[in-house]
């Protein structure tokens, strides 16, 4: 089950590496495909069901991931905490839930109020830091009492 | 008990306070393998008097709401609907659904007061097809609505719809059956009333569609010659069949917006260096005078006689709730039957088993929505807003309603008659409606895709039963 919490934990921090990914790289082949190939974008295009704009997956990819994928790994991560030993497993869990939740939030409302992506990108790395520092002192911890069986 | 056992039930016990709720709400979600719209959600009677449940009263079945069975066509028209690989007026090909071999298909043209009737042949559509008459107040049996109206006419089938063109104006026709996909691959085309006994005036039909990534006017890419003389005066009839609401423009002059969504305005006045917004769904008629260029959210174009130089779209947005002068309406608003509130929420949850982020109606999601319930000749009232971070362009079938008001502000201007009306996030409008045409119609949002994620109510009036339903052996699905 630790070694289950851990993975899941680092799961979360790869995400947010996609996410960042994802959504630049979709922002940057619609850019391309505006300027070097004369696209034109409207409300028309994006609100398309099956619009095949440069760009579309990556930002649909952005989406999947944070509305459902990361969500639900925050969640198995929650329940997990509740079996694996980790020293303050589950509040760490929490405020991964959180941060996942504020995460998705933002992205969310920054439809309506531009100017919140900026929170979203902030919130972004404190997600990424957390659970990063999360699994790596778990790691930490798994050498020293591996190293700590071994000698005695 | 070993604080390991208890550490281990403590464990499970929090495990299951997440996921039994989780589980619970995605079984109450779950949607059954069909269903008929009048079991779907909750009443709502607006305050006004509750009508008996349909399944206490045997009721008049909405198939028997059909134009005069005794009374000949005087516009005959076979529309075949096709799944197939074809080429857009501009040349370029695409792969989806086609009206007698084209998209748009063919502009059926009719004077007001004529009886049209369309056969609907479905050749190849592998899902179904359907035609819904968009904007045209039809009886309710012709409205073309999959497991609602109408099973969907499967490959080999067909389908004939009657009804009297009653009011000039631009309306179009498109598949309500799996509407989300086969609107947006092709399955539509423009329908234009013209008015009894007035002089033919000169008209153009812009049809916008985006086929894939590329916008279209009438499937031209580029620019559009319409070819007059200089000085001519034309009823430009724009449909946006998107799903979303574009600027429209004119470069060269004033132009006068004559109509929306099918209905005059009163009295409109020149407009210059401003752009209409049009509602997806929606209608506008122009009247613009060559030499002149119409522009449609910067992606299309018609040249109007010998043209005008291209210009940026008008930062300024005509506002319709003050355009024109006011004029009488046929009911008194102030006098309502029934007063609904539609409020369009977005919130976490199940779909049909399916998590997400989902539309909400007054808080509640699909199919947990409000059934709006009126009796014939009420005066009805709806309060719409909006708080879910994206646009609506809301569209009640077989009704025109009039606005009231934007976000508390009354209307000043011209009458403004809608079918499809674009409700931004953060904010409302209050429109009234006389319910003067029996049925069970859908009430929802015209950004198809939002519509196949939940956002559909509807309009029923009491003492109607329904024989169709989603779903089953048709496999309706409007959506």
């Amino acid at each position: 089950m630790r070694s289950v919490y851990r993975v899941l934990v680092a799961l979360l921090a790869a995400e947010v590496l996609v996410q960042g990914m994802a959504i630049t790289f979709a922002i940057a082949r619609l850019f391309y495909w505006i300027d070097q190939d004369g696209g034109v974008a409207n409300k028309a295009l994006f609100d398309n069901d099956n619009a095949h704009y440069p760009g579309a997956t990556a930002f649909m990819i952005h989406g999947m991931n944070g509305l459902l994928l990361m969500p639900i790994i925050a969640l198995l991560l929650l329940i997990v905490s509740f079996f694996a030993k980790v020293a303050g497993g589950t509040k760490r869990a929490g405020i991964l839930v959180g941060l996942v939740v504020l995460q998705a939030a933002l992205g969310l409302f920054a439809h309506a109020v531009p100017a919140l992506v900026m929170l979203h990108v902030l919130n972004a790395f404190a997600l990424f830091s957390y659970a990063a520092i999360t699994a790596h002192r778990m790691g930490s911890a798994d050498h020293l009492e591996t190293a700590g069986a071994a000698t005695v | 008990m070993s604080s390991e056992r208890r550490r281990l039930l403590i464990a499970v016990v929090a495990t299951l306070a997440i996921l039994t709720p989780l589980a619970v709400m995605w079984q109450q979600s779950r949607l059954p393998s069909s269903y008929s719209v009048m079991d779907m959600g909750y009443a709502d009677y607006g305050g006004g008097p509750k009508a008996m449940s349909h399944h206490e009263l045997m009721g008049r079945s909405i198939a028997t709401l059909v134009a005069d069975p005794a009374r000949k066509a005087d516009v005959s028209v076979t529309l075949t609907a096709r799944r197939q690989r074809f080429t857009l007026a501009s040349g370029r090909q695409f792969d989806g659904y086609t009206v007698n071999g084209t998209s748009p298909g063919p502009t059926i043209r009719a004077v007001e007061g004529q009886l049209v009737e369309v056969r609907l042949v479905n050749e190849s559509v592998t899902d179904g097809v359907t035609l819904h008459w968009h904007g045209i107040d039809v009886p309710n049996a012709e409205d073309g609505v999959a497991g609602v109206t109408q099973d969907a006419v499967p490959v080999g089938g067909h389908y004939t719809y009657r009804f009297v063109a009653s009011h000039a104006g631009t309306y179009w026709y498109h598949s309500h059956q799996v509407s989300h996909a086969q609107v947006q691959r092709g399955l539509f085309g423009a329908l234009v009333i013209t008015p009894k006994g007035a002089v033919q005036q000169l008209d153009a039909v812009a049809v916008l569609h985006t086929y894939g990534s590329r916008a279209t006017v009438s499937g031209q890419e580029d620019e559009t010659p319409v070819a007059v003389a200089d000085g001519t005066t034309v009823r430009v009839r724009v449909i946006n069949t998107d799903n979303g609401a574009t600027g429209v423009w004119v470069d060269g002059g004033s132009y006068r917006l004559l109509a929306v969504d099918g209905y005059d305005l009163n009295a409109p006045t020149p407009v210059t260096d401003e752009s209409v917004r049009l509602t997806a769904g929606g209608r506008i008629d122009l009247e613009v005078t060559a030499p002149a260029r119409v522009q449609f959210g910067g992606v299309g174009t018609l040249v109007l006689g010998s043209g005008a130089a291209t210009k940026p779209m008008p930062t300024k947005v005509l506002d319709l709730l003050s355009y024109g002068a006011p004029a009488a309406l046929p009911f008194d608003p102030e006098r309502a039957d029934r007063r609904f509130t539609y409020t369009v929420g977005r919130h976490p949850g199940f779909e049909d088993g399916k998590p997400g982020l989902w539309w909400s109606i007054n808080g509640h999601l699909f199919p947990d929505v409000p059934m709006f319930v009126v009796e014939e000749g009420d005066v009805v009232r709806m309060h719409i807003s909006n708080h879910s971070g994206a646009t609506h362009p809301m569209h009640l079938h077989g009704h025109h309603a009039v606005v009231l008001s934007r976000d508390g502000k009354k209307a000043t201007g011209s009458p403004w008659w809608v079918d499809s009306l674009d409700v931004a996030s953060g904010h409302s409008y209050d429109i009234a409606f006389l319910a003067a045409n029996p049925g069970i119609w859908m009430d929802h949002c015209h950004n198809l895709p939002h519509a196949s994620q939940g956002l559909v109510a509807h309009l029923m009036y009491a003492g109607l039963t329904e024989p169709f339903r989603v779903g089953g052996k048709a496999d309706n699905s409007p959506e």
